[in-house]
């Protein structure tokens, strides 16, 4: 890979990207040995950076760093010092007495992490930032998908729930596309914007489509100053996957993802969990080793 | 350059070290694993000589890009590939096999990587060459030929699965 | 004082710049005609050069009084100076507000001290708050024309409409920042496929239409007159068109150069020298405004100069403020991308953003002619110009010029007996 950090999926090609797909394969191998850990990160800092909750990315991560044997400081930042005025210099002057090779950095506003890369030499992994990307979950959504579709070319992917406040939508839509993945956005008009992406406001007619998978996201109701939709109970009655819709998809053998953390009658039912092509649990597993993949592929300038 | 070994010699090397692990095992069981890349090759070849000799014996591969100790001089990180260990390493005599053993930094890794597989009873280590010049102490128990060669010489081995051929030449810079 | 600007072409609001020399004794026009040399006279060559009258900007943010680390009124008429500018009016949303005869009073008297006229207007409600109207008899005696509570809207129809019943009265007119207070987000880029890529809620052009249809339709029904500020989208100006040409409103309209330059597309990766308020839109809107500047849809070019410090806008790019420096930059940039590439001549220019202003603030209008006093800027078409932050003299820097060259250049100002500035 030989590059510093890695922010978003729109800036990697198709050959970067099954690189690093390929490169994740062995990473999982590992999670069957009694030691899971390898050395190759020894010596190394990582440093957690996260303005904005977030237990399963950053345990994900975690685990990922330490499995290189690297050293993991997570940096606490209490969500109410996030004040205007606060200065990416500030933070970077911070960091760059603290040494860290790597820097995981996941923000509440866009552009943040790629702020902090350009004025630090360490390597610096985005994980979220605002509605803009989450490059390492796209990573993981599609190593899952290649799992099951070895060939993902003409396969047929229906992103559903809000797309308009979706880091995931866009970056896994992106790493999808980029695989010869077609993929669709579905969701309430109010959600779902108009992008170069094939558009339902109707499940049904997202279905008739003919998706392989549909992927599942999180429906954000703590973002939004006025609504955008009803009730979650009209959603999950509209767009969420009931145990009629259920059925539908079992028949037709279509795999259901969803990057968590779900909302239980709202985007599914709970059904949907002990569905036999439901990926989610593996999603998570393959979490840990494509991101051992990304810091495994860097290069800090941190000499 | 020279030539060091060509077709055939490669060829007696490779049977001189199933004869020597042969002999040491004496009837026992033997896993033999192979270092990636060309240290497979090897190991495969002698696993065919000594099935064909009626041991007992396994074989796994070890890849060991995530040990080395030398990253930092490495502009982009190396492709990984996984290993192929499909036996319990536990209580196994193992044999790594490589083609070349030069400072010993690879063996010394692998060694690293065997011990996260398991623990094993007893680890020795076959060589197609050894080419001297030791900054580790580490020394094979059996070796296919050993080479005269410089610290500064690059010692190029080429095997027919790996590189469609043949050869161990050494280039003196 | 005895100057004989040699060789170069004037530039009038009505016809193209035609060959002529310019005589000025004592801070008055003498001559303007091909002539020889008078007795006497300090002779400027300007050949290939063309002598236009002073340009005047109707909005001007000087963080003065409250915010003098992003501006001063003396630095923000140096800027004026530097970049062929010899007028500006002021917006009132310092800190305290410019909404009464006090700190009308204030800013007038720091204004005196300067070397350029510096008018203000005040606001419309106290402390641009939306609540309470501002002190408008008082203003009006302080010398106030133009009220706006710009940087906001008036969020309440009802206020803004008794205001325009109330001060029309008074002969003074008012001027709108349109926004829609609700449909606006975080204020930080156009609704569009940026926003989207960038992963930031954008703010619809409906919002800036809405608010100017709501404003434009109280004036015309209170038969006040208003002047539509830094207009961004085309579906807007159309508005301003139609109400003034169909239904007679007395609406006129102002366009920045910005927004005729750049599209949110220039944002690129999180740039906030693009980040104002209204935002860049589109390209199209670039287009449709510029062809409306040259039908004549818009009264006035105004830069909007908003200065803010290296730190402020180096903040994340929702956090930012918005606005970008103009004076230094403008005439320069409207040349380089305008007046350079044919879209249009100085004619346009020396009426949008000399005579026309000044008629919108009822003053005399600056004209290259006999018997007229001096107010003329010399620009050189064929230099070109680094603003680099040392050249600039505002005390701010954020302007997407920032370090780029230009054609063109900004020779000499002169105003009165005063030579300004000479390169």
């Amino acid at each position: 890979m030989a590059r510093k950090d890695f922010l978003d999926i729109v800036s990697l090609d198709r050959a970067e990207i099954i690189h690093l797909l390929d490169q994740a394969v062995p990473f999982k191998d590992l999670f069957t040995r009694s030691v899971k850990k390898v050395p190759a990160l020894k010596g190394k800092t990582v440093l957690m950076l996260f303005y904005e909750p977030s237990t399963r990315t950053l345990s994900s991560f975690e685990v990922a760093a330490k499995r290189l044997s690297a050293d993991v400081t997570i940096f606490d930042i209490p969500h109410s010092s996030v004040t205007k005025g606060e200065s990416v210099r500030d933070t970077i002057d911070t960091l760059q007495a603290m040494r860290a090779d790597y820097i995981v950095v996941r923000h509440r506003l866009s552009g943040q992490p790629a702020a902090i890369a350009r004025q630090t030499n360490a390597s610096v992994i985005n994980a979220g930032d605002g509605a803009h990307a989450h490059p390492t979950q796209a990573l993981l959504d599609a190593f899952t998908l290649r799992e099951v579709y070895p060939e993902m070319e003409g396969r047929k992917v229906v992103i559903m729930g809000d797309i308009l406040h979706s880091r995931v939508a866009r970056s896994t839509s992106t790493i999808l596309e980029k695989l010869g993945v077609e993929i669709a956005f579905c969701g309430p008009g109010s959600l779902v914007p108009q992008t170069r992406f094939r558009r339902f406001t109707n499940y049904e007619e997202a279905m008739k489509w003919g998706p392989d998978a549909v992927y599942l996201l999180r429906v954000q109701k703590e973002r939004q100053d006025a609504p955008f939709y009803p009730s979650d109970r009209e959603y999950h009655s509209v767009f969420g996957i009931t145990e009629d819709r259920l059925e539908r998809i079992n028949d037709e053998g279509i795999y259901v993802m969803h990057p968590g953390p779900i909302n239980r009658g709202v985007e599914l039912c709970d059904a949907v969990l002990d569905y036999e092509r439901c990926l989610i649990s593996q999603q998570v597993e393959n979490g840990i080793a494509a991101r051992m993949a990304v810091l495994f592929g860097l290069k800090p300038q941190v000499s | 350059m020279s030539t060091a070994l060509d077709p055939s010699a490669i060829s007696t090397a490779i049977g001189r070290l199933a004869d020597q692990i042969f002999l040491a095992a004496g009837g026992s069981s033997v896993d033999l694993i192979g270092i990636r890349s060309r240290g497979d090759e090897v190991a495969e070849r002698v696993f065919g000589i000594l099935k064909e000799k009626g041991a007992n014996v396994r074989l796994g591969i070890l890849d060991i890009s995530l040990y080395r100790d030398d990253y930092e001089h490495l502009s982009s990180n190396p492709t990984l590939q996984s290993s192929e260990i499909d036996f319990p390493v536990d209580g196994s005599h193992v044999v790594l096999v490589d083609d070349v053993i030069f400072t010993g930094r690879t063996i010394r890794a692998a060694l690293d990587a065997l011990f996260d597989y398991g623990r094993p009873a007893k680890v020795d280590l076959a060589v197609l060459i050894d080419r001297g010049h030791r900054e580790i102490p580490i020394e094979p128990r059996f070796v296919g030929k050993t080479l005269e060669t410089d610290r500064m010489d690059r010692v190029d081995v080429s095997l027919q699965k790996t590189d469609g051929k043949e050869s161990v030449e050494i280039i003196t810079q | 004082m005895n100057l004989f600007l040699q060789g170069g072409e004037v530039a009038t609001e009505n016809e193209a710049p035609q060959r002529a020399d310019v005589w000025i004794v004592d801070g008055t026009i003498k001559a303007v005609e091909v002539m020889d040399v008078p007795e006497g006279a300090r002779v400027v060559d300007c050949s290939g050069q063309i002598i236009m009258p002073g340009m005047f900007d109707s909005h001007v943010h000087f963080r003065e009084p409250g915010q003098e680390k992003k501006e001063t009124i003396l630095d923000g008429t140096e800027a004026a100076i530097n970049g062929g500018i010899t007028g500006v009016v002021m917006m009132p949303n310092t800190s305290p507000s410019i909404d009464s005869p006090t700190v009308v009073k204030r800013v007038l008297e720091q204004g005196a001290k300067c070397r350029i006229p510096v008018l203000t207007s005040a606001c419309i409600t106290v402390d641009r708050k939306g609540f309470e109207m501002a002190p408008i008899a008082g203003l009006k005696e302080a010398g106030i024309l133009m009220l706006t509570d710009d940087g906001d809207a008036v969020p309440n129809a009802a206020l803004l409409k008794r205001a325009m019943e109330y001060g029309t009265e008074f002969d003074m007119f008012f001027a709108s920042h349109c926004e829609d207070p609700q449909l606006c987000g975080p204020r930080a880029l156009n609704e569009g496929p940026v926003s989207y890529r960038l992963g930031i809620q954008g703010t619809p052009a409906l919002a800036e239409e809405i608010c100017m249809d709501r404003d434009i339709r109280l004036a015309h029904a209170t038969g006040a007159t208003l002047h539509i500020q830094h207009v961004s989208s085309a579906i807007g100006m159309e508005t301003i068109r139609w109400w003034r040409d169909e239904r007679g409103a007395k609406v006129s309209g102002e366009v920045s150069p910005h927004h005729l330059m750049f599209a949110d597309e220039d944002i690129g990766d999180y740039d906030t020298h693009y980040k104002m308020n209204p935002p860049l839109r589109t390209r199209e809107d670039n287009a449709a405004l510029l062809q409306g500047l040259k039908d004549g849809v818009f009264r006035i070019i105004a830069t909007d100069h908003a200065p803010h410090t290296e730190f402020e806008k180096s903040q994340a790019f929702v956090d930012a403020p918005n606005g970008i420096t103009g004076l230094d930059t403008a005439l320069v940039s409207l040349h380089d991308r305008f007046i350079a590439r044919g879209e249009f001549g100085w004619d346009l220019i020396v009426k949008r953003y000399s005579a026309e202003p000044r008629r919108m603030m009822r003053l005399e209008v600056a004209e290259v002619a006999e018997g007229k006093p001096a107010d003329l800027i010399v620009f050189d078409p064929n230099k070109e110009t680094t603003f680099t932050k040392e050249f600039m003299k505002s005390k701010s820097s954020n302007t997407p010029f920032l370090n780029k060259t230009l054609k063109g250049s900004v020779e000499m100002v002169v105003l009165g007996d005063q030579v300004l500035l000479e390169r």
